[in-house]
């Protein structure tokens, strides 16, 4: 136990800490402006200098360590004084712009300023000059208001490792700037943002629209971008969000943010948002009365029921819907329409790495926290860059890798190619050959532990040397080695799966592989989930197979509990996947189509023959905020809240399930209600008096989220099963695809980029985002450009069997020579309208890795 | 791009500092000798071998003086004009070189032969006024030594 006296104040405690932390834990404050809790401690601005006895000379309360028996004092005649002196320094050069500075209100040196003086600085020499840089297009920098604390550096190299900003010059002439000296080239995180204590790095987005202290609305919610689920803080004033920022202390992201969840939330209040419901009348959607919509819909529905039996319907759910959403849909796709026909974008990868996965190692085997990746001591990441995917997981290995923890990547991770990964990049089509080396490599070092028999049996037949790893891959057998010793080595690893696995030939077998590892090193394992409720959308049984709480729908134990509790049948037959639903709207099998806050005719492969499919089917219900391509093709299109305007919640993929808070009001429906109106006049009781009775029903019926309140969901930290039990021990036999084994050479392949700007179709509406990263691109390496003499910016047309775009090129240095990187965001631009798939027989995902593509060049 | 030799010497240097950060110095000093200034593609390539980010790198450089930031002569000269040098008249010798070559401190002369750069005491007091001509040293200057001096560098 440690004893210090501040202020006279004795506080005692466990382990060693900062004074200044003594202090706040004590609840004395000591004013500080380069500190940020979030930062590595620096001690520059000296603000908090305090008087410790035996020390002859004013201390950093920041930076130096109490030790039993320290008396300090905090406030003293000579310590204002200094304080009142380093703040007249400051104001040498700070302007005293804050009329007109948006920072003015929550400034901390204007705070500072206000609580010890000076009024007046005694310098009469001109101020610095620096021009506000407005060069790019999301942050302001006023390099006049600097006050040089660091904040923005410390962040940017520090904690989110994108390293982007320095301080440059010497003395008085030193300030923040990008490399460029004006654009940034950057992450857009907007961490420094957060840090700055005045106005010198600003966003550009809401400048000068309005005052902090106008604010009055301040929800807390979750950012409806991706499946890390952080925490932000929606600030809102007459029912628009004038800002998003993040939560610092108890959430997934502890004050960080990225690109999307930071500068992504335009679109709740943008003007293409959906009004009114509308209707098809000879081919052209009209506008309709909500009343008009919702019986037509009924009376549709329950026609095509009628006359082709519910298996003749279809659902599909949302993950970007929360869960009440999900829940109420399903249940009225069961019980209303009497079809297990539900399913979800999660069926593209997501939900059959989780299943496969999860029956061999027991469910919730995939939920793991987030921030422990940051303790592993190697980070295997393979199938996807996690630092665009799921940027705020990826900051959690770039934390591991600086604890000196080892990361080891599987091809070329653009986001932690500076954090010294130990890469291992196999040649096209031969990622199967390395895993299966790396296997062999780990049986013989660790040994088989002998829990699993099912794997074990699997693992016993897998046999490749180094030597046939480095014929078959191109890997170098020492680099092979290296890779496999590290791996092998750590003790506590954790394993990082992307989607690129499940979409790749011979999904199935890979991830059989990567299970493998998994076992032999007794790795924890993370998916890597692009949508805010990906999980959610499985456990709400929004899935063919599955009812709520995650629970197979073939188990009729199972089944009858769910009867019971909605007390309506349930069909035991398994309903159609997403991709079912499209071949049998291709075969004309399938009549009527329940779409809620989904776009397949976008974001399924091959989004042509979807269309085209879809096109067959003789009713369309579509929910969604903006007309989508799949909304052009609806019968009756109904206008839903978007995530700020609900109360709700989404499943993370660590299966923390959190509250979403409605920030905006706006006239509408949610999407559980539109569905619970369409129930009623089809004559099924879906009421709910709001999301919380919905959760409550949720709550209890399904094992999962058992006994689970709002209120304490708000508390944080609901991590399920809550109180449920696990299913373990119903592990079916290890099914898997090899898949066909192709021989690439001298060909091109259109691959999916997922980028860190953009998820979906709904970033495309947040006009920063689109500033960042403003048109789709097709990405090559410069050996292909040469070839076409192609230069970054050259317009290229990108050709495969079912269509082709044109699309300007950028040149990376980093791609392999077989790839033309593509993303699926942009309207018309998107890869999968390029793309064909098949399906992995186990996995049920779709395989997109072998369109070929041909790439010329367009001559202006 | 820099050239293999270049390459090979950067990573030599690299191998005698404890992390790639604190070999910043030495290698910067590489490739402004290979650019002939630091610019963006220098930084680009000090930062590509050595994994060290380029704003970053441009951070450090821009902290002490004699690095070069934006495009120089062939030589360099490096006048001082502190105290010592002053009081024996440096400040006559920077008008001498400004009248007769048009070389201003911090300018080029028009056809790229010479750059001029102020120097800070380079420990020459005891034979001021003294200066530098890219690496080697004069001291005691007068306007005719100096007139000699420069004829020595096209």
């Amino acid at each position: 136990m440690i004893k210090v006296t501040i202020n006279g104040k004795e506080i005692e405690l466990e382990k060693p800490v900062t004074v200044l932390e003594a202090a706040r834990s004590a609840g004395i404050k000591i004013p500080t402006l380069c500190y940020h809790e979030q930062l590595e401690k620096y001690g520059g601005c000296r603000l908090c200098l305090v008087e410790v006895e035996k020390i002859p000379r004013l201390q950093t309360a920041c930076t130096l360590m109490v030790t039993d028996g320290m008396v300090v004092r905090t406030e003293t005649p000579q310590i204002a004084d200094v304080r009142r002196g380093i703040l007249e320094f400051l104001l040498i050069n700070h302007p005293l712009d804050c009329p007109y500075c948006d920072k003015a209100g929550e400034c901390e040196l204007q705070d500072l300023v206000e609580k010890y003086g000076p009024a007046k600085g005694r310098y009469k020499e001109k101020k610095r000059k620096a021009p506000e840089s407005l060069e790019d297009p999301v942050f302001v920098r006023n390099m006049e208001r600097c006050v040089m604390c660091t904040r923005c550096v410390r962040m940017c190299d520090g904690v989110q490792g994108a390293s982007a900003i320095a301080i440059i010059n010497r003395g008085g002439h030193s300030h923040m700037e990008p490399f460029s000296g004006g654009k940034y080239d950057c992450e857009y995180c907007g961490n420094c943002v957060s840090v700055c204590p005045v106005g010198a790095i600003m966003s550009r987005l809401h400048r000068h629209s309005y005052r902090p202290w106008q604010v009055k609305e301040k929800t807390e919610t979750i950012c409806p971008y991706c499946g890390v689920g952080c925490t932000v803080i929606a600030q809102v004033r007459d029912d628009s969000i004038k800002r998003v920022i993040p939560k610092i202390g108890s959430s997934v992201n502890n004050g960080m943010l990225c690109s999307r969840g930071r500068f992504g939330y335009e679109f709740v209040g943008s003007s293409e948002r959906l009004t009114s419901p509308m209707i098809k009348k000879n081919g052209v959607l009209e506008q309709a009365t909500w009343e008009e919509a919702i019986s037509l819909t009924a009376k549709r529905l329950g026609e095509i029921k009628n006359k082709y039996g519910g298996p003749s319907i279809a659902g599909i759910a949302s993950p970007r819907c929360t869960n009440e959403d999900n829940y109420v849909f399903q249940k009225f796709m069961r019980v209303a329409l009497g079809t297990n026909n539900i399913d979800s974008t999660a069926r593209t990868g997501y939900a059959g790495t989780q299943k496969f996965i999860e029956n061999i190692f027991g469910q919730g085997a995939t939920a793991n926290i987030i921030s422990g990746l940051s303790n592993s001591d190697s980070v295997l990441v393979i199938g996807g860059d996690p630092t665009a995917i799921n940027p705020i997981l990826g900051l959690q290995i770039r934390a591991c890798s600086r604890k000196g923890g080892n990361i080891l990547a599987i091809g070329h991770i653009k986001g932690l190619e500076k954090f010294n990964p130990v890469t291992v990049s196999p040649r096209f089509y031969t990622e199967t050959l390395l895993l299966e080396g790396i296997v062999s490599a780990l049986k013989n070092k660790k040994g088989l532990p002998g829990s699993i028999p099912a794997l074990e049996a699997k693992i016993k037949d897998i046999s490749t040397s180094a030597k046939e790893v480095e014929n078959g891959c191109g890997i170098a057998e020492k680099d092979f080695i290296r890779f496999t010793d590290t791996l092998s080595e750590s003790l506590t690893p954790s394993i990082v799966l992307g989607k690129d696995i499940a979409q790749s030939s011979g999904g199935s077998y890979k991830l059989m592989l990567i299970s493998a590892i998994n076992y032999l090193m007794n790795a924890r394992i993370y998916l890597l989930s692009e949508r805010a409720n990906e999980q959610g959308v499985l456990d709400m049984g929004c899935a063919p197979d599955l009812l709520p709480g995650y629970r197979p729908l073939s188990f009729a134990e199972f089944r009858k509990r769910y009867e019971n509790a909605w007390k309506s049948p349930i069909s035991e037959k398994p309903g159609l996947s997403i991709f079912e639903m499209v071949d049998s709207a291709k075969s004309n099998a399938l009549k009527a189509l329940y779409i809620m806050g989904e776009n397949p005719v976008f974001n399924l492969p091959n989004s042509k023959a979807v269309k085209a499919a879809l096109k067959n089917v003789e009713f369309i219900v579509v929910q969604d905020i903006f007309l989508t391509e799949t909304g052009k093709l609806a019968d009756v299109v109904f206008p839903a809240l978007s995530w700020a305007e609900k109360e709700g919640t989404f499943t993370n993929m660590e299966r923390r399930i959190q509250r979403l808070r409605k920030a905006v009001n706006r006239e509408g429906m949610e999407d559980w209600r539109i569905i619970s109106e369409v129930a009623k006049n089809m004559g099924v009781k879906l009421d709910y008096s709001g999301a919380e009775e919905i959760f409550q029903e949720i709550s209890r019926i399904s094992p999962l989220h058992r006994d689970l309140t709002y209120e304490e969901i708000g508390k944080g930290g609901a991590i399920y099963p809550y109180k449920g039990e696990p299913l373990r021990g119903v592990m079916e036999d290890i099914q898997m695809h090899k898949g066909s084994s192709v021989n690439p050479d001298g060909k091109l392949y259109l691959r999916l980029e997922r980028p860190l700007f953009h998820s979906g179709t709904l970033s495309t509406k947040a006009p920063a985002l689109v500033k960042i990263y403003p048109e789709a691109v097709a990405r090559v390496s410069p050996a292909v450009g040469e070839a076409l003499s192609l230069k970054s910016g050259d317009m290229a047309r990108v050709s495969t069997r079912t269509g082709s775009l044109e699309l300007p090129v950028n040149i990376d240095n980093k791609l392999d020579n077989l790839s033309v990187m593509l993303t699926n965001n942009f309207e018309d631009k998107g890869a999968f309208s390029l793309m064909e798939y098949t399906i992995d027989p186990v996995t049920k995902a779709p395989v997109i890795d072998a369109n070929e593509v041909k790439l010329e060049k367009v001559l202006a | 791009m820099l050239n293999e030799a270049a390459v090979k010497e950067l990573n030599e240097i690299r191998q005698k500092y404890p992390n790639a950060r604190a070999a910043l110095l030495p290698a910067l000093y590489i490739a402004q000798r290979e650019f002939g200034h630091l610019s963006p593609e220098a930084y680009e390539a000090v930062s590509e071998i050595l994994g060290v980010p380029k704003a970053i790198a441009r951070g450090v450089a821009t902290f002490y003086v004699m690095y070069k930031h934006k495009p120089m002569g062939r030589n360099i000269v490096q006048l001082c004009t502190n105290v010592s040098c002053m009081i024996l008249g440096a400040e006559k010798l920077v008008d001498f070189l400004k009248n007769k070559h048009g070389l201003e401190p911090g300018g080029t002369t028009s056809d790229g032969r010479f750059s001029m750069v102020i120097m800070e005491c380079i420990g020459a007091c005891g034979t001021a006024p003294a200066m530098l001509v890219n690496d080697d040293f004069y001291e005691n200057l007068t306007e005719k030594y100096i007139e000699e001096i420069l004829g020595k560098y096209k």
